[in-house]
């Protein structure tokens, strides 16, 4: 009898329940609950405001988009001045952020001695930190009156009559605020994102490619352009997206700086604004066909910024092909 | 007593010219001696291997003879490396020029994020402007030497990163001749291969030698026997014995080096 027991024993696996088996049910729901909340999120934000933008583009059409008028009292209004300002002040900041940005990033990965590299890194960990309130009051108090007396002024003098530079750079009231000054304040935000993730790439890539690239006898020049940064090139490209994404929705400093004009200039010296800058002067007192206006334009951004979302996706597939 | 061990039938010539000699080198990483009074002659046109346990100081010695160890500023050699009668390791030796002059190939295959062609191309581009003609032949002829090119004929414009790791090392080997060095440095160049792959460049360091002084690194006796004429074993940052491979394997005159090499340590 006893030995019958134990052949049982061995013979029939003991069956079991996995006591999670319930728990593991709800938390697969609860985190497919998670996911799809982004979704309809994202759905949602669309739609309002597709639904409260739509008055306006139905009153102006496709004049929406290239009208410049922006006339409260007649009830008129057109996005192109902001759409301008929002593009070009985001230019301007690329143009002068990313160089900087890898300078310091090379800088720090390739060439600065130990004593030196960490206090820079930490120094663009905290810039990165700051709120844009503080760049913008920066911007307005320190910035700008600097910016007018010696870069506007001097410049507005020396280039006055000359062709295309004399409009684009001339300033008929060097006040210090303008789509420039707005463009070198966002280089400045975006400087420590574009900095620190290229820093990471470069740090990331294997100390012995380093080595054989300068094992053939290239210069620390060489070696940078030819084969870390083309190793690291979509992450540097990604960095750079990240930094354009973050330059067209900008809005506070941006306010305090881009001098909030509605007229379209021909010159970056000039007061203009962007379709954040718009939205933040106006939305308070805004009533009517003025916030549907509004909206519209907050449609517009959120279009853009998917568009550059999108080019950036393309890059990046058409660098990992190669 | 070494019968498991293939030795090749090696052609010494004694009356080769010492092409590098080591001179009372010392070696710091930091404040730690990693070699000591390091005393060594390369042959001209000779492959010496220099083998011994992890740590021992090997890959270190080989790093000295490109500088490469000058990228970390915490690494410091004092001594002499004379590399045809110049010392390598002076202040005012132009490291870029050297390294031009003095190859190395790496553990892991390391081409650069750019064509098949332009990989091989680099290195000639960095000292010399060939006409396009003259780089043609220069990089088929780099390619038809590390036995690469017919594999990579059809392909010459797409990316060198997606070759196998046998065709990389083999790449990486087509680019560092395709400068003309004098000596070329192997740093356990077959590590991270499969046999077949480490079959088809230990055939081309055979054929290689004719051109280039060769020193290797390896952690693979048998490698070091079939391929070496001249064998360096050291131990704890110290050059045990130096002599013909035939005679470290075969004939050792120290009771550690044929431990070693008999596989009792190490």
């Amino acid at each position: 009898m006893t030995a019958a027991t134990d052949i049982d024993r061995t013979l029939t696996a003991p069956v079991r329940k996995t006591p999670m088996g319930t728990f593991d049910l709800v938390f697969r729901n609860a985190s497919l609950v998670a996911a799809l909340f982004v979704l309809v999120l994202l759905a949602g934000i669309m739609v309002s405001m597709v639904v409260g933008g739509w008055p306006a583009f139905r009153e102006f059409g496709l004049g929406f988009l290239t009208s410049s008028v922006w006339d409260t009292q007649n009830e008129q209004y057109g996005a192109w001045p902001a759409i301008v300002g929002t593009l070009s002040t985001a230019l301007i900041a690329l143009v002068v952020g990313v160089p900087l940005s890898l300078g310091i990033a090379v800088f720090l990965t390739q060439l600065a001695p130990p004593w030196f590299k960490q206090p820079v890194s930490t120094a663009i960990e905290l810039l990165a930190a700051v709120p844009s309130i503080i760049y913008g009051m920066w911007g307005l108090f320190v910035f700008v009156p600097l910016f007018a007396a010696y870069v506007q002024i001097p410049l507005s003098n020396l280039v006055e009559g000359m062709p295309v530079v004399g409009t684009i750079l001339y300033s008929r009231s060097p006040s210090g605020l303008g789509i420039l000054t707005a463009g070198i304040i966002l280089a400045f935000m975006i400087i420590p994102f574009i900095a620190s993730i290229t820093r990471d790439m470069l740090d990331q890539i294997p100390s012995v490619l380093r080595e054989s690239a300068y094992g053939i006898g290239a210069t620390t020049w060489e070696v940078v352009r030819h084969v870390l940064v083309p190793q690291a090139g979509v992450s540097i490209i990604g960095a750079v997206m990240l930094g354009l994404g973050r330059a067209l929705g900008e809005t506070m400093a941006v306010t305090f700086v881009v001098g909030n004009a509605n007229r379209l200039s021909s010159s970056v010296m000039d007061p203009g604004s962007t379709i954040a800058s718009r939205i933040a002067n106006e939305f308070n007192e805004a009533l009517g066909l003025q916030l549907n206006a509004l909206i519209a334009l907050g449609c517009i951004l959120f279009f853009v910024t998917f568009v550059v979302l999108v080019i950036a996706r393309l890059l990046v597939a058409r660098v990992k092909r190669y | 007593m070494l019968s498991t061990l293939e030795l090749s039938p090696q052609t010494l010539d004694a009356a080769a010219p010492v092409r590098i000699a080591v001179k009372n080198l010392d070696f710091y990483y930091g404040e730690h001696k990693a070699l000591k009074n390091i005393n060594l002659d390369f042959r001209d046109r000779h492959v010496t291997a220099l083998i011994g346990p992890s740590g021992c100081g090997k890959s270190t010695l080989l790093r000295i003879f490109n500088r490469i160890y000058s990228l970390y500023p915490e690494q410091k050699a004092t001594g002499e490396i004379l590399l045809d009668g110049r010392n390598i390791i002076g202040n005012d030796v132009d490291v870029n020029e050297l390294r031009s002059r003095v190859g190395m190939v790496f553990q892991k295959p390391t081409p650069f994020p750019m064509s098949i062609y332009d990989n091989v191309a680099f290195g000639i581009r960095l000292y010399e402007k060939p006409p396009k003609s003259e780089l043609d032949d220069r990089v088929e002829g780099a390619l038809r030497r590390s036995a690469l090119w017919d594999e990579v004929k059809d392909k010459l414009r797409s990316s060198g990163m997606g070759l196998s790791g046998g065709q990389q090392q083999r790449l990486c080997i087509a680019r560092t001749i395709a400068q003309k060095p004098e000596v070329i440095l192997f740093d356990e160049p077959t590590s991270a291969l499969d046999p077949i792959s480490t079959g088809k460049i230990e055939d081309l360091l055979e054929q290689l030698k004719s051109d280039f002084t060769i020193v290797i690194v390896t952690h693979n006796m048998q490698q070091a026997a079939r391929i070496s004429q001249y064998t360096a074993f050291m131990y704890l940052g110290e050059v045990v014995e130096f002599d013909a491979t035939n005679t470290i394997f075969m004939n050792p005159h120290k009771k550690q080096t044929q431990d070693y090499v008999t596989g009792r340590f190490g």
